[in-house]
């Protein structure tokens, strides 16, 4: 900690973090170890380990949070872990969704297209 | 043919709630049941000007208007108003006004023979 | 024709004022304007091509992370990225759109309804999401048809639960697993939905108070056919410099799926 300690996030519902090394450290080890169960040319899980691994990276590296919230450069550490917290729960839902299959079903003709009485002078 | 690509299609859309007939139609029962059971107290809570009996009637009367309907999702579509229009009496959110609509005691039948027309000025 | 007669004194009273505004406002803007003089359209903002491209990317980037799910990609309005998605995909895709840490559209705008119905599907349901931390909009679109239910997004946007009454009132599109799915704006013991096109302007019933029954009726409507007739146009024209002026056409964004 860099000497002052932390009252508040200015956040309404976002109480400050206690530990957060421990915290994101073990966060990100879980949505890793989801994203290992997920096949390995997943867009979503390749673009996923890259963000996590880069702010693991970043986490290790250096031990001052200050310093850390301006190179990961998105919001305070609070609202990391939250980030962090969402993406976890992301991953897990979407190993149920397996979203990285083919598409599952084409758009009826004209659906997509406009203005719609243009495009088909049938009707 | 034809009748396979017709059962394919039927077998591809999703169902709302019931699965088969007999399952919407249990749904149905239970829709009438609820109101019928209802009745006795909807008399006293809205003051209308008809007895049990007569709102009886008028019940099974909305209900055999449909009796036409066989499209199980169609049913449930129903069958999902129809909850909804029982939870309003229910909870007191209809007023007497409302209620009786469903005698509709102000509407006049439409002439039907030549002279009637004629004297209410229609063709 | 009497209406405009009686109008054309106020309009060349307001020609002068608008002759002495042409005047001033160069002077006015003067120091606003630094480049590009030849402006025809000053109202129309202007596209920030840049970020464009970034939207662009960033459509390509959500397409490529669900495949399963994002039919099309597209550019609408010059500056506005669109995903069309499967009816099945709503959540996974509002899920993701919300909480991957490069996306983070936390917070639902509005959910819009379209009927359009020619098509097999003739609901579009429209979801306009806004990401705080990244600054950006998207929108994301469905379909679905009259009996097919969607699934509700309230466990994802809290806010979601008033839009899709709404939308279930207004065009009876049903939405599964709704906490509390009931009317919102039309009358109790209402019938039919209002913003269907095949829905009549004026209603299938007329509700009046009658005064031997001492409260409200409703009755069907009859109206006679000189009535029916709605002159909806006004007299005059609102906005006769943008009567050509059509809107940027939607562009597809080439994905992945798209190329093969």
């Amino acid at each position: 900690m860099s000497g002052i300690i932390k009252m508040t996030t200015g956040l309404t519902g976002l109480a400050v973090a206690n530990n957060p090394h421990h915290t994101l450290g073990i966060l990100y080890s879980k949505i890793l170890r989801t994203l290992q169960k997920m096949p390995e040319d997943a867009a979503y899980r390749k673009y996923t380990e890259e963000i996590i691994n880069e702010r693991a990276n970043v986490l290790k590296a250096n031990k001052d949070v200050d310093v850390v919230e301006r190179q990961i450069g998105c919001g305070q550490i609070e609202e990391v872990i939250v980030q962090a917290e969402n993406e976890l729960i992301l991953a897990r839902k979407m190993l149920n969704w397996r979203p990285w299959e083919p598409l599952l079903k084409q758009p009826p003709i004209e659906q997509w297209t406009w203005p719609p009485a243009q495009s088909n002078p049938k009707h | 043919m034809a009748s396979q690509g017709m059962q394919r299609a039927a077998r591809e859309v999703k169902p709302i709630l019931s699965l088969d007939r007999d399952e919407a139609r249990k749904r149905v029962l239970n829709l009438y049941k609820a109101w019928y059971r209802q009745i006795p107290y909807l008399v006293r809570q809205y003051d209308i000007p008809r007895t049990v009996e007569q709102c009886k009637t008028k019940l099974r009367e909305e209900f055999t208007k449909y009796e036409e309907i066989k499209d199980v999702r169609l049913v449930d579509m129903m069958v999902i108003k129809g909850q909804m229009e029982l939870k309003e009496v229910v909870n007191n959110w209809k007023q007497k006004g409302h209620i009786m609509t469903y005698f509709k005691d102000t509407v006049e039948p439409k002439p039907k023979d030549f002279l009637s027309k004629f004297l209410q000025g229609k063709d | 024709m009497s209406v405009l007669r009686r109008l054309i004194p106020v309009a060349a009273r307001s020609t002068t004022l608008l002759n002495s505004l042409k005047k001033n406002a160069p002077r006015a803007f003067a120091t606003e304007v630094t480049e590009t003089p030849k402006e025809t359209r000053p109202s129309f903002r202007k596209i920030n091509q840049s970020s464009v491209d970034q939207l662009k990317d960033f459509g390509r980037y959500v397409a490529e992370c669900l495949p399963k799910y994002i039919q099309k990609v597209q550019i609408a309005a010059g500056d506005e990225l669109e995903l069309l998605i499967v009816p099945e995909g709503v959540l996974p895709v509002l899920q993701f759109l919300k909480d991957h840490h490069s996306c983070q559209f936390s917070n639902l705008v509005d959910i819009a309804g379209m009927d359009v119905p020619s098509r097999t599907n003739r609901f579009e349901v429209i979801y306009n999401i806004l990401s705080l931390r990244f600054n950006a909009r998207i929108r994301v679109k469905t379909y679905t048809d009259e009996l097919t239910p969607l699934e509700s997004c309230n466990d994802i946007y809290k806010a979601a639960n008033w839009y899709e009454r709404e939308i279930w009132d207004m065009y009876g599109v049903f939405f599964s697993n709704h906490p509390d799915l009931r009317r919102i704006l039309t009358d109790y013991g209402f019938e039919g939905h209002p913003f269907r096109k095949d829905f009549p302007l004026s209603g299938y019933v007329e509700v009046r108070y009658d005064d031997e029954k001492k409260r409200v009726v409703v009755e069907p409507l009859e109206l006679a056919q000189e009535f029916r007739r709605f002159e909806l146009s006004a007299p005059w024209e609102q906005f006769p410099n943008f009567r050509n002026a059509k809107p940027k056409e939607t562009e597809e964004v080439k994905t992945e799926k798209s190329k093969k």
